[in-house]
């Protein structure tokens, strides 16, 4: 048979060899494909093998490890990922995010000599030409705005907390407060995108996200991430909270939050409806999955295994869901600890409660949002409507987890997304200031596991403005909450856009060792 | 100087009667004499003082382990190749080179190891027999050297072979201490069978401090030793001070004692440890953490009375006696079981997971995607893999008291989870054999009071709960019990 000139296939077709060139060539040709060719080649063939070796099992394969590990739903898992990197002290983590942020000056951050400055101008070189927000910044004048309320020593430590929260402040030997957190944003939606997922954009998996991709799942029947919100109280000054703060960004749809509604059905339409028992259900979701399968064979998209493995879940959610929320059988200790408030669904006391149950049963991560902490104004009457809310729960909380065991492996932090100014937004007067937004300086507390408790770590300066010892940003901070959970921030990591994403961004972070066991 | 004159003759003639004909050969002898008296003198006129010097030292030196292994394989290979070339006579002519090569590499790691040890301000026994081997090592390699031509020609048979051995030996000795001080002097025996260790090593088995009672040996020696001794001590001791025992403690460093007796104020060692942890004197130095509270009480309180080396008790103090937390034990590794724990996952729907990608770390047992049907079967279904189960999640599930017999067998448990079982404590002294555990969680249980007094005998544990139970106690006695285990 007649082959084309061009074809390459040197088996039956023309070689180099057929063709009208000098012999000299030729020979040079043949001299070329069977000695320094083989070499060369088997030289590059040792390279690659090395490279691959020195690389390490996922060195070379790049994006397509993801899609190349098929585990049911060719998606990776822990165990492909090998995580825990290290022994963990924390298996599980209770997040209370105070969204709106809390002014540390009145809670936390004792400032005793401000008192004699009320009313004063805070002095230029503090703000040292900061740009602040266009809430504030046509202020004519910054006067400082004392605490209201007085402080009182706790604990063994000796440590001095707000009249505001009478209970939390019981804690204070088992917390670890941090008074130097500092963000680079300085309004709600950067800051809060920020602080919980590294980055002050959308698009990128939250800390919730990253633990589920990481460490997976301890309970196959709840969602490893779970969001509960608080219910709304419209005397406090609400930002909103979108599911940007508990999507999984780039990584799959598997490990967004799963949040549970603060009134009514915990999950809508959980319950099957009339006429559909579980069997009936259990063949639907057979069908469709069958279907799911198709098209993933068809297209190779991860999301539709993502889909298939959601809808696997909330069939499973459908009995441990009403177990979940069922608080009957808990004995009256309970509710002498969580107060009355924790028996109305969606209230701070009854998600803390939740959060408990979600602990004991192995949910990764409890994200438990209280909205309202945004206080431009009228700080003395809304101030305390919130502390009343949430103090009481964070007690209630920690020492619920304490004495049933759970403290020793759970890590709880309780924290906003910045803090808040020590001059007054507005006027001030002796019964009344405001406050705005505040990057510089913000206190958070940790406590449980991995965490070195009954310490406060950093130091702010005399206004509460600047960190005069020990800044943690916030890079450092969700390094150190990773590291609690056995996680290396920097090889927890996923490709996309071209680059090895982390939670901590690409920013060097480092865990903060003075705040570890 | 006729004297002087007569007695450089007499050596002359001496050298002329040992050394052999050739000029060259005359002059390599010399050559080497003389280096190996300037090595011997090094560490005199560059004294080991225990300051750092320049950076650039520093810099270089750190080269030294990596550089160092160089002529650690070469010098194994010599012997082996002298043995081989027996047979084969074109490798003994390779050792010859390799020897020299071996030689020339011993001196590049010697100097690397100098600048090293001298430029950070490295002292101590070890650093000191790690640098006196390196300096009698290469003297030796250079003597083999020498030797070895004799040994060639066939004008001597031992010395050559008893000088390589030797050599042999001084390597394996020098490399030792230069391990000890890379990994700490406990990095190979840490992890010995304890019969092995009580044969290496005698006095490391169990220090004094469980037989003493002074205060000082039980609670005082354990915090420096935790927390100082890695520079202060017999392998490093920076600024002349060493804490690893009474005498040394209270002696002091360069600058004077580092403790007044009967005032903690005064003591140095104990501004030292109460400085802002920022501080540039605050020790312990270099990132390490700081002492803990209760710590820097013990200390403070004990120097205030007087730093006494016996007495056993200080008024003010009690602390509650407890036998130190052991450190967990490494499990063997279970990877080659994975397919037959897949499988067991498979059936019973409990899991095993790993506490981390290090298999020494353990597994996990967790039920709770199955607790309510999870039953003392089930769990005997696991004994086989007990030895690398160290955590037992069994909250929720259907284990009664039987399970205890079960998990009697699961000798590397750190932590048994049982809250909310049925179990009520009858059978719960079988737990006393696991010496690792150190968390017990009753809580929600039926355990009775008399079961929970078994519990007082289990020496390890360390985390008891029995909330909600009938034996928790009542909330006075739990904050007493606090109190004494914190002591002020």
């Amino acid at each position: 048979m007649k082959q084309h000139p061009l074809c390459t296939d040197t088996e039956d077709g023309p070689s180099v060899l057929d063709l009208p060139i000098p012999a000299g060539l030729k020979q040079e040709w043949m001299a070329l494909e069977n000695r320094r060719r083989f070499l060369g080649r088997a030289g590059k063939v040792l390279g690659w093998a090395a490279m691959a070796s020195l690389l390490g099992d996922r060195g070379m394969s790049g994006d397509a490890r993801a899609a190349d590990k098929p585990n049911g739903y060719g998606l990776p898992s822990s165990d492909d990922l090998k995580l825990p990197h290290f022994a963990p002290k924390a298996k599980r983590a209770i997040y209370l995010f105070m969204s709106g942020a809390p002014p540390q000056i009145d809670l936390w951050d004792y400032k005793p000599n401000l008192a004699a400055l009320f009313d004063k101008d805070l002095p230029d070189s503090v703000r040292g030409g900061q740009q602040l927000t266009g809430m504030t910044a046509g202020q004519a004048r910054f006067p400082i705005a004392p605490s209201h309320w007085a402080f009182k020593r706790y604990g063994k430590t000796g440590t001095w907390v707000s009249d505001l929260l009478p209970n939390t402040a019981r804690l204070v030997d088992d917390l670890t407060i941090i008074k130097t957190l500092n963000t680079d944003a300085i309004n709600h939606e950067p800051a809060i995108m920020l602080i919980n997922t590294g980055n002050m954009n959308p698009g990128k998996p939250c800390l919730g996200s990253w633990l589920s991709y990481g460490l997976g799942s301890m309970n196959d029947n709840l969602p490893t991430f779970m969001v509960l919100q608080t219910k709304v109280n419209p005397k406090e000054n609400n930002q909103p909270l979108s599911s940007r703060l508990w999507s999984s960004g780039f990584l799959s749809s598997q490990y967004a939050g799963v949040g549970l509604r603060s009134g009514g059905d915990p999950v809508l339409y959980l319950t099957d409806p009339n006429g559909v028992d579980r069997e009936v259900r259990r063949k639907m979701l057979d069908a469709v999955e069958q279907i799911n399968r198709q098209t993933y064979e068809e297209l190779g998209d991860p999301e539709t295994n993502a889909r298939i493995a959601q809808y696997e879940m909330a069939y499973r959610m459908q009995t441990s869901v009403p177990e979940l929320a069922d608080l009957s059988k808990e004995p009256k200790s309970t509710w002498d600890l969580y107060g009355p408030d924790a028996k109305e669904p969606g209230t701070f006391a009854y998600n803390c409660l939740m959060a408990r149950r979600m602990a004991e049963r192995g949910v990764r991560l409890t994200q438990v949002y209280k909205r309202g902490w945004d206080v431009h104004g009228n700080v003395t009457g809304v101030l305390p409507i919130l502390c009343q809310e949430t103090d009481r729960g964070c007690y209630a909380l920690v020492t619920d987890l304490k004495q049933r065991g759970l403290l020793d492996d759970t890590l709880v932090i309780w924290g906003g997304e910045f803090g808040r100014t020590v001059y007054s937004q507005g006027g001030l007067t002796m019964e009344n200031y405001g406050r705005d937004h505040h990057p510089r300086c913000f206190t958070v507390w940790m406590t449980g596991g991995g965490v070195r408790t009954g310490i406060t770590y950093g130091e702010t300066d005399e206004y509460s403005y600047n960190v005069a010892k020990d800044p943690v940003t916030v890079r450092d901070f969700n390094a150190t909450v990773l590291h609690c959970l056995g996680i290396d921030h920097n090889k927890l990591t996923y490709k996309s856009q071209g680059l090895d994403q982390k939670l901590t961004g690409p920013v060097p972070a480092n865990v903060v060792p003075g705040l570890l066991a | 100087m006729a004297w002087v004159s007569k007695t450089v003759k007499k050596l002359a003639a001496l050298a002329d009667r040992l050394l052999p004909e050739s000029r060259s050969i005359r002059v390599a002898w010399l050559a080497s004499l003389l280096l190996s008296v300037a090595l011997l003198l090094l560490p005199w006129i560059f004294k080991l003082d225990g300051k750092p010097h320049a950076d650039w030292q520093q810099f270089l030196g750190r080269f030294h382990p990596l550089a160092v292994h160089l002529p650690v394989g070469l010098l194994v290979l010599v012997p082996l190749l002298e043995i081989v070339g027996h047979f084969r006579p074109a490798l003994r002519e390779a050792a010859g080179f390799v020897l020299g090569l071996a030689f020339a590499c011993c001196l590049g790691a010697l100097a690397l190891g100098f600048l090293l040890a001298f430029g950070g301000g490295s002292a101590g026994a070890v650093v000191n027999h790690h640098m006196w081997g390196g300096i009698w090592l290469s003297i030796a390699v250079l003597l083999c050297l020498l030797a070895r031509p004799w040994w060639i020609s066939g004008a001597t048979s031992r010395v050559y072979p008893a000088m390589l051995t030797g050599v042999f030996f001084l390597l394996t000795w020098t490399a030792h201490q230069g391990g000890s001080l890379t990994h700490g002097s406990s990095y190979l025996t840490e992890y010995m069978p304890a019969p092995l260790k009580r044969w290496v090593a005698p006095g490391s088995v169990k220090a004094d401090a469980q037989n003493s009672v002074s205060f000082y040996a039980k609670h005082i020696n354990p915090i420096l030793d935790a927390n100082c001794v890695t520079c202060h001590g017999e392998d490093e001791t920076k600024g002349g001070l060493r804490l690893d025992s009474y005498e040394s403690l209270m002696k002091g460093g360069k600058d004077g004692p580092v403790i007044v007796p009967g005032s903690a104020d005064k003591s140095v060692l104990l501004q030292r440890v109460t400085l802002p942890p920022g501080h540039k004197q605050f020790m312990p130095a270099e990132g390490k953490p700081p002492l803990k509270p209760e710590e820097i009480a013990w200390l403070s309180a004990w120097v205030q009375q007087g730093a006494s080396p016996t007495a056993t008790t200080l008024a003010g103090v009690s602390i509650r006696e407890e036998q130190p937390e052991l450190p967990p034990q490494p499990v063997g590794d279970y990877s080659g079981l994975m397919a037959e724990i897949s499988t067991m996952e498979a059936g019973q729907g409990a899991k095993l997971v790993p506490v981390s990608r290090k298999p020494s770390d353990g597994l996990i047992l967790n039920t709770v995607d199955v607790a309510p049907s999870f039953t003392d079967a089930q769990l005997a279904g696991f004994q086989k893999f007990a030895p690398y189960i160290v955590e037992a999640n069994l909250a929720r599930t259907a284990v009664t008291n039987a399970s205890f017999d079960t998990l009697a067998k699961f000798t590397h448990l750190r932590a048994l989870h049982l809250e909310g079982t049925g179990v009520t404590g009858d059978g719960l002294q079988k737990l006393g054999s696991l010496s690792q555990l150190t968390y017990l969680n009753l809580s929600g249980t039926k355990v009775t009071t008399s079961a929970a007094a078994q519990i007082e005998k289990m020496k390890s544990l360390r985390h008891v709960y029995l909330y909600n139970t009938p034996a928790q106690p009542a909330p006075t006695e739990v904050a007493a019990k606090a109190d004494a285990r914190n002591t002020q």
